[in-house]
């Protein structure tokens, strides 16, 4: 299968996760609420989207690390003359892995989702437990530490005149994942948690 | 005994067992399908890039040491070209001494038929760095003077065309700046990599401490007579 339209696998559940986070996310799902109850609510419709952006975060950074394998092994995966060209970043040993212990970033993708799909998944089952305010606010401050990583990654991607479409779409799911632990962190502050 | 159900411990546990499930089931695919080799200059690791402009007796041209590799080369196979890269310092005494071998070698294993060696081609490469020692000064006129053993560059307190050995026919890439050598962690000059046809580091002066080059080659690089 073509790299681009396997990219597709992880792209598109990570859109439709990040437009039932957005506000206007009721106008997509209200054919589907009878069959869904939870998407009738705002609380239920942010829920869903964050648990779709987690679920395909760790997709997409589970085959980040399954090309960065491939490519050590003297394979290719996504090499190409252009712009987009996630083997030339994946598979630059100067880049491909964190400075301080050397692990692959889809390796770091991988956990990091796991652990957001863990707080958002027992925080959606439980919504009125005492911690899942702790959870949201965890998961809050994981994503937006992400963005440092974001930018560190799109700075080596400068670099290099490259653009790696696997890493795209992971950065964009921690965006995406921020502003639904946000959104889901403001309405468990207001009184309105269980009416939303 | 009254036994009592704790609904929020479970549901974090049963969340927490799933996620991990996800997580060991991506890592056993990842696993299971692929093997990974870490990039590093240890034998067995895939050898670091090497870049940067080379000379070759013509002229300064760019350099790519993975235009060398060949990733569908199979062990034993006799027609993958091996690499043989020695990191030098034209002002470095060992350097100039071991010349005169590299000339020898570069001569009996680089392809030509009239050196009996029927084994598979060594291409030799070498990086010139200049260390941060006192008298160490290099150029690129010094390497081209080392290489081509022509007279009017110092070379380790001598003139390079007095250096032992005959003329070099193998190129030697600017490494001034010691990006190269920074980047395959060379300590001290001359270090010497042989690497295989597929980019795989086979053997290193570094981690084989009394043998040298050319008994590397002889062990590692497959013949037809073996």
């Amino acid at each position: 299968m073509d790299s681009n339209l396997q990219l597709m696998l992880y792209l598109i559940p990570t859109l439709l996760g990040f437009l039932l986070i957005l506000p206007f996310g009721r106008s997509l799902v209200t054919p589907l609420t009878e069959k869904y109850p939870s998407l009738a609510s705002e609380r239920g419709r942010v829920f869903s989207g964050l648990l779709l952006t987690c679920l395909a975060g760790v997709a997409v950074s589970f085959q980040t690390l399954w090309i960065s394998s491939k490519i050590s092994e003297g394979g290719n995966f996504c090499a190409s003359n252009s712009i987009l060209s996630c083997d030339d970043v994946i598979g630059n040993p100067e880049y491909n892995t964190d400075p301080i212990f050397g692990i692959p970033w889809g390796g770091i993708g991988a956990f990091v989702f796991c652990v957001l799909l863990y707080l958002v998944y027992s925080s959606s089952k439980e919504p009125n437990a005492d911690w899942v305010s702790s959870y949201l606010k965890y998961g809050t401050y994981i994503t937006f530490a992400g963005f440092f990583v974001i930018g560190m990654l799109v700075y080596y991607e400068i670099q290099m005149e490259k653009i790696c479409q696997y890493c795209t779409t992971a950065h964009f799911a921690n965006i995406a994942a921020f502003i639904g632990f946000y959104r889901l962190m403001r309405m468990n502050e207001s009184k309105d948690w269980n009416t939303i | 005994m009254k036994y009592t159900y704790d609904d929020e411990a479970d549901v974090r546990t049963t969340t927490l067992i799933r996620v991990l499930a996800l997580f060991f089931v991506g890592i056993m695919i990842i696993a299971a399908t692929t093997s990974p080799i870490a990039t590093g200059t240890k034998e067995g690791e895939r050898a670091p890039a090497l870049e940067g402009e080379f000379y070759n007796g013509s002229g300064w041209s760019d350099f790519n040491l993975e235009s060398y590799w060949d990733a569908g080369w199979v062990e034993g196979d006799i027609t993958g070209q091996w690499v043989a890269i020695e990191f030098m310092d034209t002002d470095c005494p060992y350097c100039v001494q071991s010349a005169e071998k590299m000339a020898v070698d570069a001569n009996d294993f680089g392809g030509d038929a009239s050196s009996g060696w029927d084994g598979a081609v060594v291409n030799f490469i070498a990086s010139a760095t200049e260390l941060d020692i006192s008298g160490h000064d290099s150029s690129r006129a010094e390497i081209i003077a080392f290489r081509d053993k022509t007279a009017g560059e110092e070379c380790a307190s001598s003139d390079c065309g007095s250096r032992p050995g005959a003329a070099h026919n193998f190129p030697y890439i600017d490494d001034l700046d010691q990006e190269n050598m920074k980047k395959w962690k060379v300590s001290g000059t001359p270090s010497y990599y042989l690497i295989q046809p597929d980019g795989i580091i086979a053997w290193s002066s570094s981690a084989n401490p009394g043998e040298n080059l050319r008994d590397a080659i002889l062990t590692l690089v497959p013949r037809e007579s073996a």
